[in-house]
């Protein structure tokens, strides 16, 4: 309403002052830092679908202007929608670029600290909505229920708890940083199974894991020579001999394999188990 | 690699002198500086390092224990013998140099050693005072090259040797695989900062002083 009555007003100016009035007019509504920042967002997340992008992203900004506009009171947007931008702008940017996924990190904290006349005492996000934000962040990246839920069980929190900022940025972190192992598991599978359609020998598939167990075990001394000690038990040469011996001490019990979601299973609890809980 | 300076006594610079020190106008042209290592301890020297300070030559006795058959006799032996450390010693070259002196430079091998005598000469009447500065001994460490190797340094593949490879998996595309899942879990272990979220704090009501008086 407020808008065409605000167009109205600016068509009953004379037509000689139109070109002023246009430049102040964008001037006024801030409309050249409004664009820029809608670019630069562009540029940072690098979209496959721009236009859908730009969509969210001004989508999000009117919302946020009209719970600016409404003051305070009751919240004006429900949790879910915060939920939802807050999972938009968490997936602008991938985990490795660090300083953009910082950033978004930050603005989706703030969008859901803001909880009204409530403010936790602690400071921080709810409980509640954090171990919401996790699950849909788990579920959004395609993990199923089953393979996501040990990790939340590890790092969820209670519903009255508050959340402070160095919790959230790692909670965020480690559920991204578990999508992506989750999917290179399954590209892991692909490849001890040759690409084949039949499910991957079990033995050559715990030979594998066994690698890995064994990379990630290593003892906690310097960093660099930590590195290269876990690299020389992942090498190539060492992966081919243990599955070679592995494949030649098993091969009496030939036939038996390890399906998908086992190995999947298995290869995920490696990584939870070094997950710390929360306390 | 790494010396280990024995910690020693350094006594102040005595000088030899005909007649009285405080009387005589004349300045004393030989100082002798004594080292003593604590507590009788045998060192053994790699080197003798210190910085100059306008000496001109430099002689250097040790005080050795004799070998175990002759026990308890220890004499003075003189190591080096004016040691030039000044090119000229009316000149400043040199005077305000480091110097190591080292084992090898020594006429006797100096092992088991319970103290060291400086002599220092400077013929030049140029200058006011002479002696030497931030003197240390370093004693041989024990031989590193044989340090023990990385159990898993030994159990590298020669790259030559390529195991049978029938029916396995494409090495490369397994080890990529995998190695990318390590470095996804070294990325979470890293980042994990261990910050308390206070779920198992008490805010003081279970203190024993108050319990104890319910």
């Amino acid at each position: 309403m407020a808008e065409k009555r605000r167009s109205g007003v600016s068509m009953a100016e004379p037509k000689s002052a139109k070109a002023d009035s246009e430049e102040e007019f964008l001037s006024q509504l801030g409309v050249a830092a409004l664009l820029r920042g809608s670019l630069l967002k562009l540029v940072e997340a690098r979209p496959e679908d721009p236009i859908g992008f730009l969509a969210d992203h001004f989508a999000n900004l009117a919302s946020g202007s009209e719970a600016a506009d409404c003051g305070d009171g009751e919240p004006s947007r429900t949790v879910q929608d915060r939920l939802s931008q807050a999972l938009w702008h968490l997936n602008l940017a991938h985990h490795s670029q660090r300083s953009a996924f910082n950033n978004n990190v930050r603005v989706a904290y703030e969008l859901l600290m803001t909880g009204g006349q409530h403010l936790r005492p602690g400071g921080g996000v709810r409980g509640r909505i954090y171990t919401e934000l996790l699950r849909s962040l788990c579920s959004e990246a395609g993990l199923s229920s089953s393979t996501s839920a040990p990790l939340l069980r590890r790092i969820q929190c209670q519903d009255h708890e508050a959340v402070p900022f160095e919790l959230f940025r790692q909670g965020v972190l480690i559920c991204t940083v578990f999508a992506d192992y989750v999917r290179k598991s399954q590209s892991l599978y692909l490849a001890v199974s040759g690409g084949s359609e039949l499910p991957a020998q079990r033995a050559l598939c715990q030979a594998a894991l066994g690698a890995l167990r064994d990379a990630l075990d290593t003892a906690q001394c310097a960093d660099t020579a930590r590195y290269l000690e876990a690299s020389a038990k992942i090498a190539p040469c060492t992966l081919a001999q243990a599955m070679a011996s592995a494949q030649s001490s098993y091969e009496a019990q030939a036939g038996t394999s390890m399906d998908p979601e086992e190995f999947e299973k298995e290869a995920a609890a490696l990584f939870i188990a070094r997950v710390q809980p929360v306390s | 690699m790494t010396d280990s300076a024995v910690a020693c006594t350094v006594k102040s610079p005595v000088a030899l002198q005909i007649g009285d020190v405080k009387s005589d106008t004349s300045r004393p042209g030989v100082y002798v500086i004594d080292v003593t290592f604590p507590q009788g301890q045998l060192v053994k020297i790699q080197d003798v390092s210190f910085k100059n300070y306008y000496t001109a030559f430099l002689t250097v006795r040790l005080q050795m224990k004799g070998s175990a058959s002759q026990e308890g006799s220890v004499k003075w032996v003189t190591c080096l013998r004016n040691h030039r450390l000044m090119p000229n010693p009316h000149t400043e070259e040199g005077s305000q140099d480091y110097f190591s002196v080292y084992r090898h430079q020594m006429l006797l091998l100096p092992d088991n050693v319970t103290a060291a005598r400086l002599i220092l000469r400077q013929p030049s009447s140029s200058w006011l005072n002479f002696t030497l500065e931030e003197i240390k001994i370093h004693q041989c460490v024990n031989d590193d090259s044989e340090r023990e190797v990385p159990v898993w340094f030994s159990e590298l593949t020669p790259v030559d040797q390529v195991p049978d490879l029938q029916g396995l998996p494409d090495p490369q595309a397994v080890a990529s695989s995998i190695q990318q899942m390590w470095a996804l879990t070294e990325v979470m272990q890293t980042s994990q900062t261990a910050v308390p979220i206070g779920r198992f704090d008490v805010d003081g009501c279970y203190d024993v002083n108050l319990l104890s008086y319910t």
